[in-house]
């Protein structure tokens, strides 16, 4: 067989290699902080336009949540203000001792209830006064508790907590 | 020369199934603790105060979306011994894509039971909040993984691609769970493993909820040994072919120069 012929199995050296992997890990590094940076634009420039609601306190104070434009407002439905009527259900939402009067069209979905939080999707009507509802989700706590729990009398697991 | 035929590479029928004792023993493992929830689940742990009976979705999917992340990051770290370790070994690159299957699987069930809750409670399937539309990017994410794997190419090119996409992607993993934090949503904020450590569940539910992880962990190994054993097994055979063919040319060959 002759020499020339034959494949050259001489390790490569070892500067070579690190080199290599240097060349193979800068892509994956420089990607990683693109990602990073990314990550950090959107929670930090774009928070107003992720959120997902307005509280009802921000109305015309707080960036997007101006009285003229659709809005989702979250508030805890007020004690006692549920009226449902043929065509449409009124109720209140407050959030930090502010309320705003809701008109929705329709029998609410989901678990809703007085005092349960819930984003309301509407318009203002500039008449009234109103809050024009076209869609309640209820927006559930983290808190779990027991339909039975003997800790709770009655009274105290109706009762409206504070939101905050 | 050493005459390769198809006859010399058959395998023990013995040796084809992917089951082992240590895999019958976790299977039967993951029956009884699936069993366990089921009457946890359904039975004995109460009704919620606000939800009723529909906080018993809870125990599907908080351990499926728990479990999708475990598997992610075991894609993950797999990836990283694939791509840094020296032997750049299509063993863990297998367990990465197996790995990743059973999360795709499990982030699935996830979004699945929480449309379901997210009807009884919320009264919408979907809403294009910051948790739900995160955990559908991480989702996606992953079957875009899935279809790097099946690209054209060598083992090794299939493990060095898939092995940069699996260490980018799971980098979402933190905006998902953060993502209610970072930003006001209408999912509600992590009952367990939130910020303050406390945990807002009642006790029985808690264990339900325990049990339920335990169950899905149990199956994701299960699911993970069988997986990434029949990959093997998979590759094997691809290579198996290809020897087969090549003897079957080196044998037409020969009888031409007959």
């Amino acid at each position: 067989m002759a020499v020339s012929d034959a494949p050259d199995l001489t390790p490569r050296p070892t500067a070579e290699r690190s080199r290599r992997s240097g060349r193979r890990i800068l892509p994956i590094v420089v990607l990683t902080l693109v990602m990073i940076a990314g990550g950090v634009i959107i929670t930090q420039a774009l928070s107003t336009a992720v959120d997902y609601y307005c509280n009802v306190d921000e109305i015309g104070v707080r960036s997007g949540c101006d009285e003229d434009r659709r809005l989702r407002l979250q508030g805890t439905v007020a004690e006692g203000s549920v009226v449902t009527g043929t065509v449409a259900t009124i109720f209140d939402i407050e959030f930090n001792d502010v309320v705003v009067a809701v008109e929705y069209e329709g029998e609410p979905g989901g678990i809703f209830r007085e005092c349960l939080p819930v984003v309301v999707h509407g318009v203002f009507d500039t008449e009234s006064g109103l809050f024009l509802g076209d869609r309640v989700e209820v927006k559930h706590s983290e808190e779990y508790v027991a339909v039975n729990d003997d800790r709770l009398s009655e009274a105290e697991a109706m009762a409206c907590q504070p939101s905050a | 020369m050493t005459t390769i035929t198809p006859q010399s590479l058959e395998v023990p029928a013995r040796r084809r199934g992917t089951g082992t004792r240590a895999t019958r023993i976790i299977g039967l493992a993951t029956i009884v603790m699936i069993g366990w929830l089921a009457v946890f689940g359904l039975l004995i742990s109460p009704a919620d105060r606000d939800q009723g009976d529909s906080v018993r979705i809870m125990y599907v999917h908080v351990p499926s979306v728990w479990l999708a992340y475990l598997a992610f990051i075991v894609t993950a770290i797999c990836s990283a011994i694939h791509l840094f370790g020296r032997r750049h070994s299509l063993g863990v690159d297998r367990v990465a894509g197996a790995s990743a299957e059973v999360g795709v699987v499990f982030m699935a069930v996830t979004l699945v039971t929480g449309m379901l809750w997210g009807r009884i409670t919320w009264g919408v399937y979907w809403q294009w909040d910051a948790r739900l539309t995160t955990t559908a990017l991480l989702f996606i994410s992953y079957i875009g993984y899935l279809a790097v794997r099946g690209l054209e190419g060598t083992r090794q090119q299939r493990a060095r691609r898939s092995a940069v996409i699996g260490l980018l992607v799971v980098l979402e993993i933190p905006l998902v769970h953060w993502s209610v934090r970072l930003w006001r949503s209408l999912h509600q904020e992590a009952t367990v493993l939130g910020t303050d450590l406390d945990v807002s569940l009642d006790g029985l539910m808690l264990f339900s909820l325990f049990s339920g992880v335990v169950a899905f962990t149990l199956l994701f190994i299960w699911l993970v040994l069988h997986r990434s054993r029949m990959l093997t097994m998979i590759d094997l055979a691809g290579e198996r072919a290809l020897d087969e063919a090549l003897a079957s040319r080196i044998s037409e060959g020969g009888e031409k120069r007959a």
